[in-house]
């Protein structure tokens, strides 16, 4: 246990300086992904105006407050893409990665937490810009900005279980982009990611219970940006450890049985 | 010239050798169905509280959804992967080949990849675009028919002028793979007609990254909103951008060859 | 006959950035970067007249590759002049481009998806090569190759050795006059070495190409190479035959003896290896004659062979050599 905390700490560092390495890249990435939130501001703002101020709950202000957090929290909930997994499993590196005595997940985990710590301190020249165009509201309680604080890491936890596990899928068939295709454009739409997930009919809003995607995005965002009580802050909380839990688990399931037919099948 | 004839034998070899790979054909028709499928249920969200959006109804909107997807297959079949396959033959060291050949480098570089089976998107986005204008009872007649196309000549132009102009500062920078990031990210703001960005944006949209000239004038076009002044400004403005990314090509070549600035 | 290629005091420097490890490093570098300046090629000069096949030999970094890209037009020079077939590289002319070829051992220009022969079709829409000249020269190589089987296959199926051969094919259709490859056999068996020995070969007797080559396998050099041209540090250390190199650089002969009888074999020379019935001495290459009557005449002698000592010894002691006299001075 000690050794897994010493691993952990070991790779973030080495994250964090490789990524400071990698300056522009690390912007050009960003400014790219801000593209997107921006472009729903943009049209979503322009609605709620045109409506008279409110859409979903949300006026015009706290809307820009949404997708600005947006950014941040789209942010923490990439890791090792599932496409990476496909290139491991099917181009034989896998191997060299069983050899060592530590999960490769631990590795992917570690090393994008580290680049989450450079990234956060990279977004904030960008958010601040974004405040000064597009004036948010936000007065968040003190409450509000802690379990914020926590919950965008255990986002980042739960996406990470996610990708790990579709890039898992690898082990039984090369196929996979049609999957992943589909699972991406899923969670487009019960994460929050395209629009929050009051704008979206009622039972579009029930059956995302369902599913760990709002767990990891809408959840966080609404807890800074919404009104949410303490305890709809709590069990939002509650709901990202049973995510992560159920995650852990199915990892572990997925694992064994991957690896037993990685081992029969060979690469 | 000979020119016209290396793009030919790209092509011909390229899709010869993709044709035959027709699991592709169903897993590309896939894709573009959850994009589709994706882009409407956004535009179902908006059309639930309004029913025009930047001067644009709803059909109109539907529309400019046809030609974003239209050109994004354009883009992902002949312009992305030439660009991916420069950026990896700067960072791999293959690049000398291209620029070993009796052939102009920035030719060679540009011609030489093809995803086919992207080209689906085309389709799809011609058949958007027919359900749209069937919605909207427009006869299209033969001017606005060929502005549409030589909108979509131009806009695409440009936008392979954008991608070209990008990926050469992998010669300075090295690393930029993000930077397609950065373009589908910017791409994405052409599902809305660019009206409704604020004019900052608007701006960038037009000038910076050509997104206004692949996607809303083409669709302008369609709707009766084109002006030839407008279509005289793209032409003028493709010529420049033309220009400016050879220039930048050369200059890039002569940082990679290592010329004394 | 004029030279084909000339080289005039070339040189090329970089500027590299230097960096140490760790956090705080990381940290000021973003603010202050250090630059060391690297002489790749320093003041090299030589010249080589058509159909010469010439050695480049030197360690890793001393230059090799950096002169030949500046021959083939990548790399600007920093200072200096070069010349092949009449023009200045680096402005890169069509003309100049149809007649030379590129090949490099560890990096591939062929497609990888693409079957062999739809690369050599794009080849000859490249290169222009008429259609006539083109079809016989391919199906002359690919015969020379034995490839008959191996060019319908997308290229990544193909074995190490089959991606060289097709490789090589592809850059020579044009007919170039002047070769430039760099480590062509790096990675390859011992069998397909001398496949693509041959073939260079071949190619330079039948056309009378000019052909430049950087290698580490002395096989390659000693097989191909009249000439050799040492590289170290950037500098040109030896220009001129390879048995001249040998000749300067090796002050030694290795002498083998298989013998029946017992005798103290250092009074002729330093003893190398011995064990029952044979002994293996080095000797001062000028006394070599006098050792070897001596041995003849007061042992007995079942067989004796004198032995240049192998070339890798010899650039070794080249490099050792000039190493200490850096640091020497």
């Amino acid at each position: 246990m000690r050794r897994l905390f010493d691993y952990y700490l070991t790779n973030m560092r080495i994250s964090i300086q490789e990524q400071f390495q990698y300056r522009a890249s690390n912007y050009f990435f960003m400014i790219g992904m801000i593209a997107e939130p921006v472009i729903y501001l943009v049209v979503w703002t322009t609605l709620a105006e045109n409506q008279g101020g409110v859409i979903g709950g949300y006026t015009a202000g706290s809307i820009a407050a949404y997708y600005i957090v947006w950014t941040l929290v789209r942010n923490m909930n990439l890791g090792q893409s599932p496409f990476g997994w496909e290139r491991r499993i099917q181009h034989g590196r896998l191997g060299m990665e069983l050899m060592r005595p530590l999960h490769p997940v631990h590795g992917d985990i570690s090393f994008f937490a580290g680049w989450k710590m450079v990234m956060i301190l990279m977004w904030l020249p960008l958010a601040a810009a974004l405040v000064l165009i597009f004036k948010p509201t936000l007065n968040p309680t003190w409450l509000q900005i802690v379990v914020f604080a926590i919950a965008i890491w255990g986002a980042y936890l739960i996406r990470a279980l996610s990708l790990a596990l579709l890039g898992m899928i690898s082990f039984w068939t090369t196929r996979v982009s049609a999957i992943y295709n589909l699972f991406f454009a899923l969670e487009l739409i019960l994460s929050g990611r395209l629009v929050p997930m009051t704008f979206m009919p009622l039972w579009v809003q029930k059956a995302a219970y369902f599913f760990p995607f709002q767990s990891s995005f809408y959840f966080p965002i609404n807890a800074l940006v919404g009104q949410p009580t303490p305890i709809e802050l709590f069990s939002g909380l509650l709901f990202q450890l049973f995510w992560i839990a159920g995650g852990v688990l199915l990892l572990n399931v997925v694992w064994h049985f991957g690896i037993r037919r990685f081992s029969s099948v060979g690469n | 010239m000979r020119t016209i004839k290396l793009i030919w034998n790209y092509l011909r070899i390229g899709i010869a050798n993709q044709l035959q790979y027709r699991v592709n054909f169903f897993t590309q028709l896939l894709t573009s169905f959850i994009s589709l499928g994706t882009g409407l249920i956004g535009l179902a969200l908006v059309f639930n509280y309004t029913t025009s959006l930047g001067g644009w109804t709803q059909p109109e909107l539907l529309t400019i959804m046809g030609v974003y997807t239209l050109m994004g297959g354009v883009i992902q079949a002949v312009i992305q992967p030439n660009m991916e396959r420069l950026l990896q033959d700067v960072e791999e060291g293959t690049l000398d080949f291209a620029l070993t050949k009796p052939v102009d480098g920035q030719v060679i570089v540009s011609i030489r990849e093809l995803s086919f089976w992207q080209l689906e998107d085309v389709i799809v986005g011609l058949v958007v675009i027919g359900i749209s204008l069937g919605q909207m009872h427009t006869q299209l007649g033969l001017l606005p028919a060929l502005a549409f196309v030589g909108a979509l000549l131009m806009g695409g132009v440009m936008i392979y002028c954008f991608w070209m102009a990008v990926t050469t500062s992998a010669f300075w920078l090295i690393r930029i793979d993000e930077v397609f990031n950065l373009f589908q990210g910017l791409y994405a703001a052409g599902r809305w007609p660019v009206s409704i960005y604020p004019t900052w944006l608007r701006v960038g949209l037009t000038f910076l990254v050509p997104v206004a000239f692949a996607v809303t004038i083409p669709a302008e076009a369609l709707t009766a909103r084109l002006t030839p002044w407008t279509l005289a400004g793209e032409a003028a403005l493709t010529v420049v951008f033309l220009v400016l990314t050879r220039v930048i090509w050369r200059v890039g070549i002569r940082h990679y060859s290592g010329a004394s600035a | 006959m004029s030279a084909i290629i000339s080289v005039d005091k070339l040189s090329k420097h970089y500027k590299v950035p230097v960096r140490e490890a760790g956090l705080k490093a990381s940290f000021k570098s973003l603010f202050k970067r250090q630059v060391n300046i690297v002489k790749a090629v320093d003041e090299i000069s030589f010249s080589i007249e058509p159909g010469e096949v010439v050695g480049f030999l030197g360690p890793n970094g001393a230059g090799k590759t950096t002169t030949l890209k500046m021959l083939s037009g990548l790399l600007y020079p920093t200072s200096g002049a070069v010349s092949v077939l009449d023009y200045e590289p680096s402005k890169r002319k069509a003309v100049f481009l149809q007649q030379i070829t590129l090949v490099m051992g560890n990096r591939s220009q062929l497609s990888w998806d693409l079957p062999a022969l739809d690369s050599f079709e794009l080849q000859r829409a490249i290169y222009q090569i008429p259609a006539d000249q083109f079809k016989k020269t391919r199906d002359e190589f690919i015969e020379l190759l034995e490839l008959q089987d191996k060019i319908k296959k997308p290229v990544r199926n193909l074995s190490l050795g089959e991606r060289m051969k097709v490789e090589f094919v592809a850059a020579l259709l044009h007919r170039p006059k002047v070769l430039f490859l760099d480590e062509p056999t790096i990675g390859l068996d011992v069998t397909m070495q001398r496949r693509i020995r041959f073939f260079i070969s071949e190619y330079n007797h039948r056309f009378g190409a000019t052909v430049l080559l950087t290698s580490h396998y002395m096989a390659d050099v000693e097989a191909l190479c009249k000439r050799v041209i040492v590289i170290h540090n950037g500098k040109l250390l030896f220009d001129g035959q390879l048995s001249a190199l040998v000749d300067q650089f090796s002050a030694f002969k290795t002498i083998h003896v298989t013998t029946s009888g017992f005798a103290s074999w250092s009074q002729y020379g330093q003893v190398l290896d011995q064990d029952a019935g044979h002994v293996s001495l080095r000797v001062p290459r000028e006394k070599t004659a006098e050792i070897t009557s001596r041995i003849l005449n007061e042992q007995a002698v079942e067989d004796l062979t004198v032995d240049a000592p192998p070339i890798e010894d010899v650039i070794d002691k080249v490099f050792s050599q000039k190493k200490a006299e850096d640091k020497a001075a």
